[in-house]
C-alpha cells in the first residue's frame, strides 16, 4: 500500500522530476503538474493526500492556488518558497498553507515535512477551522461577519467597515497603503477612491475607540498608509 | 497678466535698467557741476563792475556798454527810477550782492526771482532772476538772468531726480533678480531632497517662473523617474537572478544527495547554502535601495532573542544581557531585514570576538542594541573601513574564519535604510562594541 498520494505543482521540470523520483522511492503515489491548469485537470480525477506547491508559478500564482484549494477542502498544503519570501503570509492567516520549505531544500527535509503533514492530516481531517481572531479586547469572526467585545457585546459595523477591519486583522502590524487596502477589499463594499478608505477608517476608529481600550488601534503612518497596531491571536 | 519673459529677456532687462540708471546718474552729476558754476549769475562782482562803469561813463556810451554785456542768458537794460520789493527766494543772492555793493558805498537794490513753467521757486537755484540796482544818477540797472538748468518740481535739477529714480529702479531690478533666482535655489534644494526609494514626487515650481526654470524642473522630474525606474529594474533583475539561481541551487541540492562520500556531500551542501546566503543579501540590499522594504511593526526584543537563541543553538556563546519587555522596543521595518542586521552583528561578534553579549534598550525615540565581544577590538583607524563592503580586519580572505566581508556593510546598509545607524566603539573590556540605533515606534494611547 502506498504511503499516500502527493501532488507536486512546480514549474521547473528538473525539480519536479527530482522531487517526484524522491517521493516515489519512498513509496508515495506521485502526480506532477507544471501550473494551475494541469493541476486542475489532475484534481478532477485524483484526490491527493498532500499538495506540494511552488509559490512562483507562471500564470496563476502559488498563493492564489493555495487560497483556492483552502476554500475547497482541507488537503494539507506544503509551499515551496524563497527564503523569507512572504513566509508570514504563506503560513499565516491570509494564505493558509500548512507548512513551507525554503528553496533550496534537501531531500531529507522535504521527506520529514511531507510525513509530518500527512500524519497531522490523518489525525484531524477536519476542514479549516473557523476564522475567529482576538485583538485588544475584541473578538472578530470573519465567517459570521461579527465583531464582539471580549465581554460578548456585539459591535455594529457597516459592511465596508467590517471588510476594512477584516483586511487589517488578516495583516496585523503591517503598514498598508490605501492601494493595498483597496486591492484587498476589491469587489466588496469599497469604491475605488482613496478618500473612501480614509473615511471608513475614521468611522471604524471611532467605533472601536468606544467600547474597547482607548489606545491607538489604527495608526496613520507618514507617507505610508495605515497600521493596525494590535497583536492578533487566532482563536481555536 | 501672464506675460512670461524668458530668463534671457529678464536678465537683459535687468542689465538695461542698471545701465540706464548709471547713465542718468552721470548726467545728473554733470548738471550738478554746471549748477554750482552758475549758482548766482551774474556774479556780484560783475554787477558791481557794471554799476561803476555805467555811473562813470557818459550817457551816450551807456547803450554800448549794455550791448557788450548782454548775452543769451543775460539781459541788461536801464530803466528810469523804480523801486520794488524783493521776490521770494532771493535771500542768498541778496546777501552776496549786498556784500559786493558795500565796497562802492552801497546801492539800494531789489532781487526778484521767478520760476517759469512751474509754480514753485527753489531757494537755491531760481530759474529766472532779476536784479534792479539804483544807480547814483537815479536810474535803475535791470539785470535779468535766465538759468540754463532745467529744474524739477522740488527744485532739484531734472538729471539728479532721474538719477535717484534710476537707482530706485536698479534696486527694484535687484529685488526682481532675487525673485528670479529664488526658484532656482528652491529647485536645487528639492533635487537634493529627492528620495529615490519613494515614489517620484514632481518638483513644484511656481507658475510665474521663467519657462527655462519649468524646463529644468521637468528635466529633473524625468531624471528622477528614470533613476527610480533603474533602481526598480535593478531590483527586478536581482530578484529574477535570485529566483533562477535558487532554482538551479534546488536541483543541485537535491542531486547532491547522490554524492557518496558523507564529508564531500556536507561540503557541497554548505557551498550551496553560502551561495544562496550571498544572493539573499544582495537581494535584500537592492530592495533596501529601491525602497521596497516592507513596513511592519517588529518587536526588536523578539528578534534579538530569536537570533541569539539560533546562534547559541549552533554552539556559539551568544547571550542577551538585558532587554526591555514585550512591545517596548518596537521598530517599523521589514522583519527579514531587521533579523539580518541583528544576525550579522551577532555573527561578527562570535566570529572575530569569540562571544556576543547583547543589550537592548528603548529610550525616547530610539531603540539601541549594543553587541559586545571578547575579541581584540577594532583599532580607531579601521573603524570606518570595516563598515565598507569586502573589508575584513584580518587580511586573508579565507572562508573558514569569515565571509566575504559583507556582514557589517549589509548591517549598516539595512540599518540606514530603516533610518538608523551602526557604529563601532570599545567594549568595557578589551573587545569591540557595535551599537545599532533604530527609530522607535510608539503606539500612541
Amino acid at each position: 500500500m502506498p504511503a499516500g498520494t502527493v501532488l507536486v505543482v512546480e514549474d521547473d521540470a528538473a525539480i519536479r522530476q527530482l522531487v517526484g523520483e524522491l517521493l516515489r522511492r519512498e513509496d508515495f503515489e506521485v502526480e506532477l503538474a507544471a501550473e494551475a491548469q494541469s493541476m486542475d485537470l489532475l484534481l478532477a480525477r485524483v484526490r491527493p493526500d498532500l499538495v506540494i506547491l511552488d509559490v512562483m508559478l507562471p500564470g496563476e500564482s502559488g498563493l492564489s492556488i493555495c487560497r483556492r484549494l483552502r476554500a475547497r477542502d482541507g488537503v494539507p498544503i506544503l509551499m515551496l518558497s524563497a527564503k523569507g519570501e512572504e513566509v508570514d503570509r504563506v503560513i499565516g492567516l491570509e494564505i493558509g498553507a500548512d507548512d513551507y520549505l525554503a528553496k533550496p531544500f534537501g531531500p531529507r527535509e522535504l521527506l520529514a515535512r511531507v510525513r509530518a503533514l500527512l500524519r497531522r492530516g490523518r489525525e484531524s481531517s477536519a476542514p479549516a477551522a473557523d476564522r475567529r481572531f482576538a485583538f485588544l479586547g475584541f473578538v472578530i469572526d470573519l465567517d459570521a461577519r461579527r465583531l464582539e467585545t471580549a465581554g460578548g457585546e456585539p459591535v455594529t459595523l457597516t459592511s465596508a467597515e467590517f471588510d476594512l477591519l477584516a483586511c487589517f486583522v488578516l495583516r496585523p502590524r503591517r503598514v498598508l497603503s490605501r492601494d493595498q487596502i483597496l486591492d484587498a477589499t476589491r469587489g466588496r463594499s469599497f469604491e475605488a477612491y482613496d478618500r473612501t478608505v480614509d473615511m471608513v477608517t475614521s468611522r471604524l476608529r471611532k467605533k472601536l475607540a468606544g467600547p474597547g481600550p482607548g489606545s491607538e488601534l489604527i495608526a496613520t503612518v507618514r507617507n505610508g498608509g495605515y497600521l493596525f497596531t494590535a497583536q492578533v491571536r487566532r482563536l481555536p | 497678466m501672464s506675460l512670461r519673459l524668458t530668463y534671457r529677456a529678464r536678465i537683459g532687462l535687468i542689465v538695461f535698467l542698471c545701465l540706464a540708471a548709471t547713465w542718468i546718474a552721470s548726467l545728473s552729476v554733470f548738471y550738478e557741476a554746471q549748477r554750482e558754476q552758475g549758482a548766482i549769475r551774474p556774479l556780484p562782482s560783475q554787477i558791481v563792475a557794471l554799476v561803476r562803469l555805467l555811473e562813470s561813463a557818459p550817457v551816450s556810451e551807456r547803450p554800448l556798454i549794455l550791448a557788450s554785456v548782454a548775452s543769451e542768458t543775460l539781459t541788461v537794460r536801464l530803466e528810469p527810477g523804480g523801486d520794488g520789493a524783493d521776490g521770494p527766494g532771493a535771500f542768498l543772492a541778496r546777501q552776496a550782492l549786498e556784500l559786493a555793493l558795500s565796497e562802492i558805498g552801497g546801492r539800494p537794490f531789489v532781487v526778484v526771482s521767478e520760476a517759469r513753467h512751474v509754480g514753485l521757486v527753489s531757494p537755491i537755484a531760481p530759474t529766472v532772476m532779476e536784479i534792479r540796482v539804483r544807480l547814483l544818477g537815479g536810474e535803475s540797472l535791470v539785470v535779468r538772468t535766465r538759468s540754463t538748468l532745467l529744474v524739477s518740481l522740488l527744485g532739484l535739477p531734472v538729471g539728479f531726480a532721474s538719477g535717484l529714480f534710476g537707482t530706485a529702479a536698479a534696486l527694484v531690478a535687484l529685488v526682481l533678480m532675487q525673485r528670479e533666482a529664488g526658484p532656482l535655489v528652491r529647485l536645487a534644494a528639492a533635487v537634493d531632497g529627492i528620495d529615490l526609494a519613494c515614489a517620484p514626487v514632481g518638483l513644484s515650481v511656481p507658475r510665474h517662473c521663467a519657462p527655462e526654470i519649468h524646463a529644468l524642473a521637468g528635466a529633473f522630474d524625468r531624471l528622477q523617474s528614470r533613476l527610480s525606474d533603474m533602481l526598480a529594474a535593478r531590483t527586478a533583475m536581482v530578484a529574477g537572478i535570485s529566483h533562477d539561481v535558487r532554482t538551479f541551487a534546488t536541483r543541485l541540492r537535491l542531486r547532491a544527495d547522490g554524492i557518496g562520500d558523507d564529508a564531500e556531500r556536507a561540503r557541497a551542501v554548505a557551498d550551496i547554502a553560502d551561495m544562496i546566503c550571498l544572493l539573499d543579501d544582495a537581494l535584500l540590499a537592492s530592495r533596501a535601495d529601491a525602497g521596497e522594504l516592507m513596513q511592519e511593526l517588529v518587536d526588536l526584543a523578539e528578534v534579538v532573542g530569536a537570533e541569539a537563541a539560533a546562534c547559541a543553538a549552533q554552539g556559539h556563546p551568544a547571550v542577551v544581557v538585558s532587554a526591555p519587555g514585550a512591545d517596548q522596543a518596537l521598530v517599523l521595518g521589514e522583519r527579514l531585514g531587521l533579523r539580518r542586521i541583528v544576525a550579522n552583528l551577532i555573527d561578527n561578534a562570535v566570529k572575530y570576538g569569540r562571544a556576543a553579549r547583547l543589550s537592548l534598550a528603548a529610550e525616547g525615540d530610539a531603540v539601541w542594541l549594543s553587541v559586545e565581544d571578547d575579541g581584540p577590538g577594532v583599532p580607531r583607524s579601521a573603524r570606518a573601513a570595516i563598515m565598507e563592503p569586502f573589508v575584513r580586519l584580518e587580511g586573508s580572505r579565507s572562508r573558514a574564519t569569515g565571509g566575504a566581508g559583507l556582514g557589517l556593510a549589509i548591517a549598516r546598509h539595512l540599518a540606514e535604510a530603516h533610518g538608523g545607524s551602526v557604529t563601532v566603539g570599545d567594549a568595557p573590556g578589551a573587545g569591540a562594541r557595535f551599537v545599532l540605533r533604530l527609530p522607535r515606534y510608539r503606539i500612541a494611547g
